[in-house]
């Protein structure tokens, strides 16, 4: 298995000199099996060049399945811009966290209604199927066995981990970490004090991402702000590297990939990051990659065999 | 009145290389009176670079007042209103005008929609801390900004309709035309020369290449051609190609102004990000 990261950034699109290097697009990354199984994560506005790519490979229309970790505007906004789904035949699954199929589906035609977007899903040639996912709760497509773990983010978030060809990984955003702040379902203009309930509730949350990411060989983890960053919007539902290191060591992961980048973390500041935090993660024990766009991850314990 | 685009880029923010030198923004637009009254037309991307500035002044310190104009709602033209930092002080006030979309609901309810749980963490305009008000006009009809006088119109754009405007302070006037397509390139809408007349600047939708526009036609944009005829026809002294397509990397630009200003009685350039330019 392999991943390729088609969008890093997080919250909206950075374009300029600033991002060249690592990328201005958001969440979008594309996973695929030995034998040529595909699988998108996420449909941020890196998935415009994705399709783009896929629609130039393909002798024919495809079934795409796309994994949603929640459907905020930088995580969806790519699929109007998919170039497969103006193809007749192309087939387009969705599987997101939302309290039922039908409601999904109703949100992922909201952002073509008309005063969005010039053509409604309804008129679009693919065929869409929306699939209903719960924390806990398997399921296969296909290679993939695809297993949804609960985040904390503002109105829910849910994580991914992918296991296939004897190889897994894990995508991990968007979070907060699991002690300050429990989000919920409403907005917050600051942090909230906590329950007893809610420190019981987050407790659990990071118990069952732990447990689920042991022996996971590569997380990708939300890492959007600095220590100092979060130290100031601590709600704003995101982690730090350090957060996203301390959750690797306790589950024993060995290679963690920073990503969900803040806008305003230009290409300079992400080299800084990036040397940080491999020396960092090499004193704990774990390889720490900075992700970029373009990059495309072997994913072990099989790494050697698939690349040759 | 200068003038500074923030965001020149249509449909799609275009990051990368090839894409520096006209920038990868989406539309936003910024005229500074000489007096140092402020306005902006729509909130693309581009508002998000605009905001970094503003915040530098006094709208960090929720001490500042803007107006803005939409000329319709489609995304590349309000996504960057959940990330335009000004919104989030209080004290700011900011009123956001356009007509309401051409095939129902309203302007408030879309920008609603548009921050709703589902897709963003703001839950609703009433979460911004500065002062917000979305004012709904009727295109055809004066609007009312401080230093500003303000024309508009309606002209079409595919299935649907937005709002063009004509704007003058300081004896300058510019005509903004962002998505919009004539049934005719040759024989402009009275009501797109009437906005652009003896305008000093004439920022055009110029979404499509000459040669790409036969494949592409209806789709609701203009060719580069187009802004010429309405610049030409209505005796306009300069053109500002706009819109341009996430295709067109700058070298692709650059040809377009070439093969546009060479059949153009009226000086063209296209429109970059960048530096404030007096009109």
């Amino acid at each position: 298995m392999q991943i390729t990261f088609w969008g890093v950034r997080g919250s909206y699109p950075v374009p300029g000199a600033a991002t060249v290097r690592y990328g201005g697009q958001t969440s979008c990354v594309e996973v695929r099996a030995a034998a040529g199984e595909a699988l998108i994560v996420d449909a941020g506005t890196g998935m415009r060049a994705l399709g783009n790519k896929l629609l130039q490979e393909a002798t024919q229309a495809q079934h795409h399945h796309v994994l949603l970790s929640h459907v905020h505007w930088d995580h969806i906004q790519g699929l109007p811009f998919f170039s497969p789904v103006y193809i007749a035949g192309t087939r387009v699954s969705i599987y997101a966290l939302l309290t039922a199929a039908d409601e999904l589906h109703q949100v992922i035609g909201g952002i073509t209604r008309h005063e969005f977007f010039p053509m409604s899903l309804e008129a679009v040639p693919a065929q869409f199927e929306f699939h209903q996912v719960e924390p806990g709760v398997d399921f296969d497509i296909g290679a993939f066995h695809v297993m949804p773990i609960a985040l904390n983010h503002p109105f829910g978030s849910v994580g991914y981990r992918v296991d296939a060809d004897g190889s897994s990984w894990a995508y991990i955003a968007d979070t907060a970490p699991f002690d300050r702040v429990l989000h919920k379902q409403h907005f917050l203009a600051g942090p909230e004090a906590l329950s007893e309930d809610d420190r019981l509730a987050l407790g659990a949350m990071r118990d069952a991402l732990i447990l689920r990411l042991q022996g996971v060989d590569t997380v990708v983890y939300d890492t959007h702000f600095t220590e100092e960053e979060y130290r100031r919007f601590p709600h704003y539902g995101h982690s730090t590297p350090d957060q996203a290191l301390e959750i690797c060591v306790a589950a024993r992961v060995r290679r963690l990939v920073l990503y969900h980048h803040a806008p305003s973390h230009g290409d300079d500041q992400m080299d800084r990051l990036a040397a940080e935090y491999l020396r960092k993660g090499a004193g704990v024990g774990v390889e720490v990659l900075t992700s970029f766009e373009g990059m495309t991850l072997p994913i072990g314990p099989d790494a050697e065999r698939q690349l040759a | 009145m200068k003038i500074r685009f923030w965001g020149v880029r249509g449909s799609f923010a275009m990051t990368g290389r090839d894409f520096l030198r006209y920038g990868g923004n989406t539309t936003s637009v910024e005229l500074v009176t000489d007096a140092g009254e402020r306005l902006l037309i729509d909130l693309g991307t581009g508002a998000t670079e605009l905001a970094k500035q503003l915040m530098a002044a006094e709208f960090g310190g929720g001490k500042g007042k803007l107006p803005i104009l939409l000329t319709h709602t489609h995304l590349d033209h309000i996504q960057g209103l959940p990330f335009f930092t000004p919104f989030f002080i209080k004290g700011n006030e900011i009123r956001i005008l356009g007509a309401n979309p051409t095939l129902g609901s309203s302007l408030e309810a879309t920008l609603q929609n548009q921050l709703s749980p589902h897709y963003s963490p703001l839950n609703g305009l009433e979460n911004l801390a500065a002062g917000v008000s979305i004012e709904a006009i009727t295109a055809g009809e004066a609007i009312a900004v401080p230093g500003f006088e303000i024309l508009t119109a309606a002209v079409p754009h595919g299935s649907m309709w937005t709002t063009a405007y004509r704007i003058t302070a300081d004896g300058k006037t510019v005509a903004y035309l962002s998505d919009v397509e004539y049934p005719s390139i040759d024989a402009p809408l009275e009501s797109a020369l009437a906005l652009a007349r003896d305008a000093d600047l004439v920022i055009h939708d110029a979404m499509h290449a000459d040669h790409d526009y036969e494949l592409r036609r209806g789709w609701g944009h203009s060719p580069a051609r187009a802004g010429v005829v309405v610049a030409e026809q209505a005796g306009a002294k300069k053109l500002a190609l706009f819109h341009h397509s996430p295709d067109a990397t700058d070298d692709m630009i650059d040809e377009v102004v070439a093969r546009t200003a060479a059949r153009s009685a009226v000086p063209v350039f296209a429109a970059a990000e960048g530096s404030y330019l007096e009109v």
